[in-house]
């Protein structure tokens, strides 16, 4: 089943940053759709539950040196 | 602190302390090189402070080459690196200081817009007092349901959407609609979570709570809005994807062609395009954050772009520059009671929706006698309230849009409404009914005959208030070099008192509904940007066609909010001028950071080709511009 999880990441400091997260989101395993905007700082990913671990969503964006926050 | 606290900390703050411990590696490094002569050692600090800097930018680089999203930190990493290799030590440290601090303070300063949208959902309480099982209870503000019973004290926060059914009171209502005056709330008066009750205790029938309330989805709605890319934006956007790949490409000819290292690794610093794309969303997510913040909401960055070219304002008359609320003024009978008139009107209006025969059957029912002698029926006893007159239904009954009604009732034919009806209808006007009609239109009131049988029996005059802000916002726009314009499907003598009473500059009168739409698109054809003010509802058709569609009072209706480019949460006219001002300040502002942004690569470019500015030089000037444009674009925060 398709489920549907937020972000907020508030320390964006350019927009290519946002595209970039998005990028690294789209290659976490199970996810289905991201949509990350760097105006907002908000990040929505839509993934497969049966497949997709959550706990990697916040790590990937991490990992691009983000502190992603839950919304 | 224990270990764990340290490294949540480091963790929160790490941008701020890698930024800072580059910063003193780099001036240890550059006083230990200028004040003395340990070049080696000077050299491995400054180098350390570039590894220190540079290290989560190169992360991120090394993300963007390989997602294939080539970006500012893939240049800067190629800057820094470079810089490294040919010896220039100095500047590698300085370009990767200045870029850390930079982002860090533009990281710093988007915060604040990112969240200034947040501040008004922490309006609305976390709990809620709810009576359960004949108890007060205090739940979660998400749990409560549908139809149950929430209790607010005075001054206390209003936690769901509802409707009121115990008690009276005040509410500050600015969270939602912006106005600054309570609105007095009594039983039926609808409240919104996140509102203010400031007097009496209000017991509240929910109707929404959790993510099911005006503010939430005015929130989300307002959210798309930002996000959603306004044509400067998807244009820079789409330019900026192949900016920096032409830009290395750059670097790599200006070496080939000058073999000056410095100068092509300076070029790949000052080509991030950094002001440039980042200058128009921060101007239109400010602007949006500042309009929601005062109860107009903004479609998105599209509409406000359009918005700040607005030079015509077209109103509705009713509802807008009036209160939209029709009451009875005068009544005449021309050979015939007036109390008959009335109630012969009233019963062929009885079914119709129109506002002013809602006027003319509620005029019916506070007549302090029943008119009985003209053969109209009187009292069926069916909706009567104590005290209150019934109004009899008619047997046929047919609505001419925009004209009026014809009805049957009691072995008449009853036709009620205006001259043009008449006209059609080809009935007899006598010089003392025209009279009558011209004398009362010319105080703003709208007139209808009553006609039995092919005779008029009688005129009925009603009046709608112009509203007391009116005046001053036509001046407002006017003195903002607007124009100003109002339509009504009200006859001209009408129109023209109410035009005169306002102030605006011109009137159209006599539309039908399709009418309003093509005056609209007369306007645009002669080069007008027109907007469009209305209800929403009635005036769908004209906002949508209009440049810009704005809805009024538009906090209960979420059609009014779908149809409209701006609407405006409450039913206050003030918010137009402040709307139009907003979005030509937020015009100005794009434009504005945009020409700061093509002005500084363009000294900046002159002054690398003159070799006037290099790695560090360029570094700085080119952050303080991206720090420029985004502290500009948050003035709009502040409008």
């Amino acid at each position: 089943m398709s489920d549907t999880t937020q972000f907020r990441v508030l320390d964006f400091d350019c927009p290519t940053c946002a595209s970039t997260v998005e990028r690294a989101l789209s290659n976490v395993g199970g996810v289905q759709h991201v949509e990350v905007h760097y105006a907002t700082g908000r990040v929505e990913i839509e993934y497969d539950d049966g497949v997709a671990d959550p706990d990697a969503f916040a790590e990937a964006i991490e990992n691009q040196g983000y502190t992603p926050q839950s919304a | 602190m224990n270990k764990q606290s340290i490294t949540q900390y480091y963790r929160k703050h790490r941008k701020a302390i890698v930024t800072a411990t580059s910063g003193l590696l780099y001036g240890g490094g550059w006083s230990l090189g200028y004040l003395t002569s340990f070049d080696t050692a000077s050299a491995a600090i400054l180098v350390l402070a570039t590894i220190v800097g540079g290290y989560d930018i190169a992360k991120t680089a090394y993300h963007e080459v390989t997602n294939r999203t080539l970006g500012i930190k893939t240049l800067v990493t190629l800057a820094a690196v470079g810089a490294v290799v040919i010896g220039e030590y100095w500047e590698a440290a300085a370009v990767v200081f200045l870029f850390s601090l930079g982002s860090y303070l533009e990281g710093r300063t988007m915060r604040k817009t990112r969240t200034a949208l947040q501040e008004l959902l922490e309006m609305a309480p976390d709990t809620a007092t709810v009576r359960r099982d004949g108890e007060l209870q205090e739940v979660p503000a998400r749990e409560v349901e549908e139809g149950e019973v929430v209790v607010v004290k005075p001054g206390g926060k209003i936690p769901v959407d509802g409707t009121v059914v115990d008690g009276e009171s005040a509410v500050n209502q600015a969270p939602v609609t912006g106005e600054s005056a309570p609105v007095h709330k009594a039983d039926g008066g609808e409240v919104y979570a996140g509102t203010v009750n400031q007097e009496g205790a209000l017991g509240i029938r929910t109707t929404g709570a959790g993510s099911d309330t005006t503010l939430e989805r005015i929130i989300r709605r307002v959210e798309e809005a930002q996000e959603a890319q306004s044509p400067t934006e998807s244009l820079i956007d789409r330019f900026a994807k192949y900016y920096t790949p032409a830009v290395i490409v750059l670097a790599i000819g200006a070496y080939a062609v000058t073999q000056n290292e410095i100068l092509s690794l300076t070029l790949l610093v000052i080509g991030c395009p950094g002001a440039l794309v980042i200058g128009p969303p921060v101007s239109i997510v400010s602007a949006i954050g500042n309009a929601a913040r005062s109860g107009v909401l903004m479609k998105g960055g599209e509409h406000l772009e359009r918005a700040g070219k607005i030079d015509l304002v077209a109103f509705d008359k009713t509802g807008t520059l009036t209160k939209g609320e029709t009451t009875v003024a005068d009544i005449e009978g021309f050979g015939v009671d007036v109390g008959e008139v009335l109630t012969l009107a009233a019963t062929a209006e009885k079914k119709s929706e129109h506002h002013l025969a809602d006027a003319i059957v509620d005029a019916a029912r506070e007549q302090p006698t029943a008119a009985t002698d003209g053969g109209a029926t009187v009292a069926q006893a069916d909706d009567t309230d104590a005290g209150r007159q019934s109004v009899p239904d008619p047997d046929e009954f047919d609505v001419v849009a925009g004209k009026g009604v014809i009805a049957h009732a009691d072995g008449h034919e009853v036709v009620v409404g205006n001259r043009a009806l008449l006209d059609d209808r080809e009935i007899d006007v006598p010089s003392r009914v025209g009279d009558y009609v011209h004398d009362r239109e010319e105080r703003g009131e709208t007139v209808v005959h009553v006609v039995r049988d092919g005779d008029i029996i009688g005129a009925i005059s009603l009046r709608d208030e112009v509203r007391e802000s009116a005046p001053g916002v036509v001046a407002a726009l006017q003195g903002a070099g607007i124009e100003t314009v109002m339509l009504t499907g009200d006859n001209e003598r009408t129109a023209a008192a109410v035009a005169e009473e306002v102030g605006i500059d011109e009137y159209r009168a006599e539309l039908l509904p399709e009418d309003k739409q093509s005056v609209i698109e007369a306007y645009q054809a002669d080069g007008h940007v027109v907007a469009m003010v209305g209800d929403g509802i009635n005036d769908a058709p004209s906002l949508a066609t209009a440049d810009v569609g704005i809805a009024m009072g538009a906090a209960g209706t979420d059609t009014a909010i779908e149809t409209a480019d701006m609407a405006l949460m409450a039913d206050d006219l003030k918010r137009i001028p402040y709307a139009v001002k907003l979005s030509k300040a937020t015009r100005w502002n794009v434009l504005e950071n945009v020409g700061l942004a093509v002005l500084t690569v363009t000294v900046l470019l002159a002054g690398v080709l003159t070799s006037y500015v290099t790695l560090a030089s360029g570094m700085l000037v080119h952050e303080a511009s991206v720090l420029l444009v985004i502290l500009n674009g948050m003035r709009l925060l502040r409008y």
